[in-house]
């Protein structure tokens, strides 16, 4: 609305092969990422949002399979490109932050080479020398001493790591930085100091950052707008200091009263109640109506769509358009 | 609030429905639909399941499958696969009750029976040479009986075989070889046994006769006891001795530990072969020094395994919860340790035996080991490499029994491994 | 190269080649004592064996002497052991009074030159075939891979010999099936290494090295072939469970290639593993070995083996078997000093 729009998902449904059966990790998704912002991406463990990420840049192996959907980066739908072209996608429009910065860099290979090979995978013609000088310059802007460089992975703490992983999602000025997890693996303050470094980075470099989390705090603390998933649907999406305020979805809601909060000592935490369902045999209509304290008749029969509760805040429950529904049934 | 629990309803339906309906198929279907599942995997244990049961069978009862005895010379040496032997063999109409040349014993004074023979060739002699000894022994028992048949002349086969079809004559004698080119001529005719007696036979041999005149096709039947017996009491000594030492170790740690695996470790860096035949070859040649060398080779492989499996599995949380329920040493060890080593260790028993068969044939094969008349495919590859230049079949059934039955208890283990190995999951 | 990485190396790989070294000498030791107290403790007497049912009780008596068995089995042990740090092993029991440690340096080479070529033929084999069936998993290329490596696991190496000389030697008569050059063109050539292909090469003698390589392919063929089917294995395991971490999948998504990602990254991060697994292999190449030799009567220490054994010459099977010891030993420390160069975190 306001801002451009640089990625905007359509439909998308990944499915999981599984012995049992196809399972849907994520289910007809659909949103957009804007320009320059950061975007936070919650849900539980095993709700689809990792799968989601990597679907995202096509990187989900099989057993996963993107079942439908549109991927539109930049102008041009993903989904139509070949392996090729994709592959000139990832890395350098697209970068991608792992969860565990001790295992996703190759630990036979020193931090330089993944940065020129990084360049050299995506501009052949460099020279050697330039994609070393460019390596060292990205390196200083990350606080990464150009002597580190010669270093192994084992030989770097967690949160240089995590440097090292931006750095070469920054390589070759990647439009979009699509982090999972990224401080899952790092203690509180090489997390704060990390969160300080992306806020930077989208300053300098004008970066879009989607993070995918399970920690409300993270996004609470950079995220522009917040995506909130669950059972591999997307069930509200809006501004941070809106959902934060307001939550529509009574599954967002659960989620912002179960995280501790320190001025509140004394007040009982919020369990939800029941488990996540099983995404091979899902709930029937809206998947949360079985753990729902508002849950209705039409929820267990039919799903809910997507409506706009606020300003640039959607949610999909039926506590939200019932009321119109209703009134048009009369 | 009644409107939330009628909802829920049929969603609990729906997955209890879907469970049942796993529980409720039987073990043949599980089996069958795991096909889907694992894929080749599964083709690998179901074709080596089916494999390694026939050997079994065979090693139970070789008798019923074997046409001779292994040791028994049944024909002439270095017969072709498929050939017969050139023997002079009793032709006589299918009704007949002639077996062989004593049938045809009359008591004194009767006709004496017609034989016909084809001019030129040498059953005539045979028939005569024959007929000649046996008369002798019918003299001696004194019962009554004499043999001495009437040899008639034919000019070719066909009019011989005519004439005994016709009932001219009761029985002719021709070379084996020959009437089996003629035989679907003759629907009413059949060959009795060879007039030679024991040592020749006219059925002919599928996989060739040795140096000695004795059935390849047999002796490899009666070789696969020797293997199976060797492979499986062998890797079974094995296994009871690694495993317990090698949960213990693993377990207990210290000293032992080290010390043990020190010793382990280099008994498994040393060539398995070489050991048994320094083994062997102190001990001597028998059946049971070859299954002791080779049970102590595969001590390591067992403990190895067993022990590191112990040291993964002692880290895991539910052993913490169980000590910290106090539950005793022993108690954890046998009841959730040794639970979990025991896939990885079938998996390792299917393998080493048929590394035992393996190594157990090598050890023949350079003349150590077992006995050199034993019926073993080891032994008989190696009287075989003699006569490599001229005999082929006597090396190459052999071998691929060996295989074969190396290949059945070895595609056993990758499949299984395959599908329980839990690092090659796809994540 | 190792000598120079021990130099200049780090303190830290200097420390772990000592230790390796360090741990190299108790499994000499223990192997050692194992052939020791197999030859005597086990029932049998070798003494009587060796001289035949001929043999008198007065025969038997001096070759005790002379061989020191009528000693205390602690001195005899003692003086194994010493036999073996000073590569002394006396001479032959039975026929020839040459020293054995000469008879062995005979065939060393010889072995040396038909190990030395399987084992890079089987590595080829191992690692490119391992390292495909990996990155085609389940597809038609690692299944036939798995199939072969199956197939080829099965082998006696034996039988596989013997088809070859069949085939190769008997039927089409294209290779010699015995031997190591032909006995003529031997006479032709100057001993140097006793390696003959290096021999012939250094002299420039073309007809025998042409000579020595037709003897080498069927026994090379036969090792190597056998040998590849565990390293194909080995590879594609460790190859898969590479291809799973989470560097393989950062890599993808800096849009590396994808030849680049299994050929560059994973197959040098699953050769680490792969280099240890291939160090305890050494037992299947030398009984492998052992057994090429005899089919094609290649003059090598298996042989020698053999034949001392079927000449039930005590003390030589006893010498070359701890021989084959050391030369494990040996082995798994190569590939230990092999390790610590492929991965950094040994090195620093």
């Amino acid at each position: 609305m306001s801002a451009e729009t640089l990625f905007s998902i359509r439909n998308l449904t990944v499915e999981y092969q599984t012995r049992a059966g196809a399972v849907k990790a994520a289910d007809d998704v659909n949103f957009d990422i804007r320009r320059g912002e950061i975007l936070g991406l919650v849900g539980e463990s095993g709700c689809g949002k990792s799968t989601l990420g990597k679907a995202l840049m096509r990187l989900h192996r099989i057993p996963a399979r993107i079942a439908g959907g549109e991927l539109w980066f930049d102008g041009r739908d993903l989904m139509t490109l070949s392996e090729n072209e994709m592959r000139a996608v990832r890395g350098a429009e697209i970068g991608m932050v792992f969860q565990d910065p001790m295992t996703s860099l190759n630990p036979v290979q020193r931090i330089i080479d993944h940065l020129t090979e990084t360049v050299h995978a995506h501009e052949p013609k460099t020279s050697d020398e330039e994609a070393r000088a460019r390596a060292n310059v990205l390196a200083e802007k990350l606080g990464i001493r150009a002597e580190r460089l010669k270093d192994y992975p084992h030989q770097m703490s967690g949160g240089m790591r995590q440097r090292v992983m931006i750095s070469l999602a920054l390589a070759l000025r990647a439009k979009l930085v699509i982090a999972d997890e990224p401080t899952t693996s790092l203690d509180v303050i090489v997390e704060a100091k990390f969160l300080d470094l992306l806020r930077e980075l989208r300053q300098e470099f004008g970066l879009t950052i989607l993070i995918i989390t399970h920690n409300i705090g993270v996004v609470a603390e950079v995220a522009d707008r917040v995506a909130v998933m669950y059972a591999a649907r997307l069930v509200e999406i809006g501004g941070v200091k809106e959902i934060f305020a307001d939550p529509k979805h009574p599954y967002t809601q659960g989620l912002l009263h179960s995280v501790p909060n320190i001025q509140l000592d004394g007040a009982e935490l919020y369990k939800m109640e029941g488990i996540p369902p099983n995404l091979l045999y899902p709930p029937s209509g809206c998947r949360f109506h079985p753990r729902c304290p508002f849950a209705m008749e039409i929820c267990g029969v039919e799903e809910p769509t997507f409506e706009a509760v606020g300003n640039d805040h959607f949610a999909e429950c039926w506590l939200y358009h019932q009321a119109s529904q209703v009134e048009v049934e009369k | 609030m009644s409107s939330t629990e009628g909802s829920n309803t049929p969603t609990k339906r729906e997955t209890e429905g879907w469970q049942n309906d796993l529980q409720r198929v039987g073990l043949v279907r599980r089996l069958l639909m795991a096909r889907k599942w694992y894929g080749v995997d599964w083709w690998f244990v179901a074709i080596s399941a089916v494999m390694v049961l026939a050997f079994i069978f065979i090693a139970f009862f070789p008798g019923l499958l074997a046409p001779y005895e292994p040791d028994q010379i049944v024909g002439t040496s270095f017969l072709h696969p498929g050939k017969y032997p050139d023997v002079p063999v009793l032709v006589v109409r299918t009704e007949s009750t002639v077996e062989t040349l004593l049938d045809l014993a009359t008591p004194e004074g009767e006709d004496r029976p017609s034989v016909g023979v084809v001019q030129g060739g040498t059953e005539a002699t045979a028939v005569r040479e024959h007929s000649q000894e046996l008369d002798d022994q019918l003299i001696q028992d004194g019962n009554g009986l004499r043999l001495r048949p009437r040899i008639e002349r034919y000019d070719d086969v066909q009019e011989l075989l005519n004439a005994v079809n016709d009932g001219t004559i009761l029985a002719a004698v021709v070379n084996s070889n020959e009437f089996n080119q003629v035989k679907s001529d003759y629907p009413d005719l059949r060959s009795g046994d060879s007039i030679l007696g024991e040592t020749a036979s006219a059925g002919g041999f599928i996989m060739g006769t040795n140096e000695i005149g004795q059935d390849v096709f047999s002796r490899l039947l009666w070789g696969t006891r020797i293997a199976l017996i060797v492979g499986f009491s062998s890797s079974i000594i094995s296994l009871l001795l690694g495993l317990p030492l090698g949960l213990l170790a693993g377990y207990f740690g210290g000293a032992f530990d080290r010390l043990l695996s020190l010793v382990m470790d280099s008994l498994y860096a040393f060539p398995g072969l070489i050991l048994a035949i320094a083994i062997t070859s102190v001990l001597g040649p028998s059946i049971y020094n070859v299954i002791v060398a080779i049970a102590v080779l595969y001590i390591p492989t067992y403990y190895r395994i067993v022990r590191g499996q112990t040291l993964t599995v002692k880290e895991e949380v539910y052993i913490e919860a169980a000590k910290s329920i106090g539950a005793r040493r022993w108690e954890i060890l046998w009841r959730y340790i040794y639970p979990n080593v025991i896939p990885s260790v079938a998996i390792i028993f299917s393998v080493n035996v048929a590394d035992a068969i393996l190594t157990s044939a090598g050890l023949s094969f350079l003349g150590l080991g077992l006995p050199p008349t034993m019926a073993d495919w080891g032994i008989d590859l190696a009287r075989g490499q003699r006569f490599i230049q001229t005999a082929w079949w006597l090396i190459t059934y052999p071998g691929i029994a060996i295989m074969l039955i190396v290949l059945a208890f070895t595609m056993m283990g990758e499949g299984l491994m395959e599908i329980y190995n839990p690092k090659l999951r796809e994540r | 190269m190792l000598l120079y990485v021990f130099i200049r190396g780090s303190m830290g790989l200097r420390r772990y080649i000592l230790t390796r070294i360090g741990l190299t000498l108790p499994m000499i030791f223990i192997l050692a004592s194992l052939v020791f107290f197999i030859m005597r403790i086990l029932p049998g007497d070798p003494v009587r064996s060796a001289l035949g049912p001929r043999g008198t009780a007065e025969q038997a008596e001096n070759m005790r002497r002379t061989l020191g068995l009528d000693q205390p089995l602690i001195v005899q042990y003692g003086n194994f052991l010493i036999d073996i740090i000073t590569l002394d092993f006396g001479t032959s029991m039975v026929g020839g009074h040459r020293p054995i440690i000469d008879e062995m340096s005979e065939r060393f080479p010889a072995t040396l030159e038909l190990i030395i070529p399987s084992s890079i033929l089987a590595l080829a084999i191992g690692i490119i075939g391992g390292s495909l069936a990996a990155s085609k998993r389940r597809k038609f290329p690692d299944y036939s891979l798995r199939v072969y490596s199956v197939i080829i696991y099965s082998l006696p190496i034996f039988w596989f010999g013997l088809m070859l000389q069949l085939l190769f030697g008997i039927q089409w008569k294209l290779l010699p099936v015995a031997g190591r050059i032909d006995p003529v063109i031997r006479t032709s050539l100057q001993p140097v290494t006793n390696l003959y292909l290096i021999d012939s090469l250094i002299s420039g003698n073309w007809p025998a090295f042409w000579s020595g390589v037709q003897h080498l392919i069927l026994p090379t063929i036969t090792l190597g072939l056998v040998l590849s089917g565990v390293f194909v294995r080995m590879t594609r395991i460790n190859v898969i469970e590479t291809l799973q971490a989470d560097y393989i999948a950062a890599a993808r998504a800096r849009g590396i290639r994808e030849r680049v990602v299994v050929y560059g990254h994973a197959l040098k991060n699953a050769m680490i593993p792969v280099i240890t697994l291939i160090g305890l292999q050494v037992a299947i190449l030398l009984a492998g070995a052992v057994l090429t030799e005899t089919i094609f009567n290649w003059p090598g220490m298996g042989g020698y083996l053999v034949q001392r054994i079927s000449s039930r010459d005590y003390t030589a099977v006893q010498s070359v078997i701890a021989m084959f010891a050391l030369l494990v030993a040996l082995i798994s420390l190569a590939v230990d000093l092999v390790y610590s160069l492929l991965d950094p975190r040994v090195r620093y």
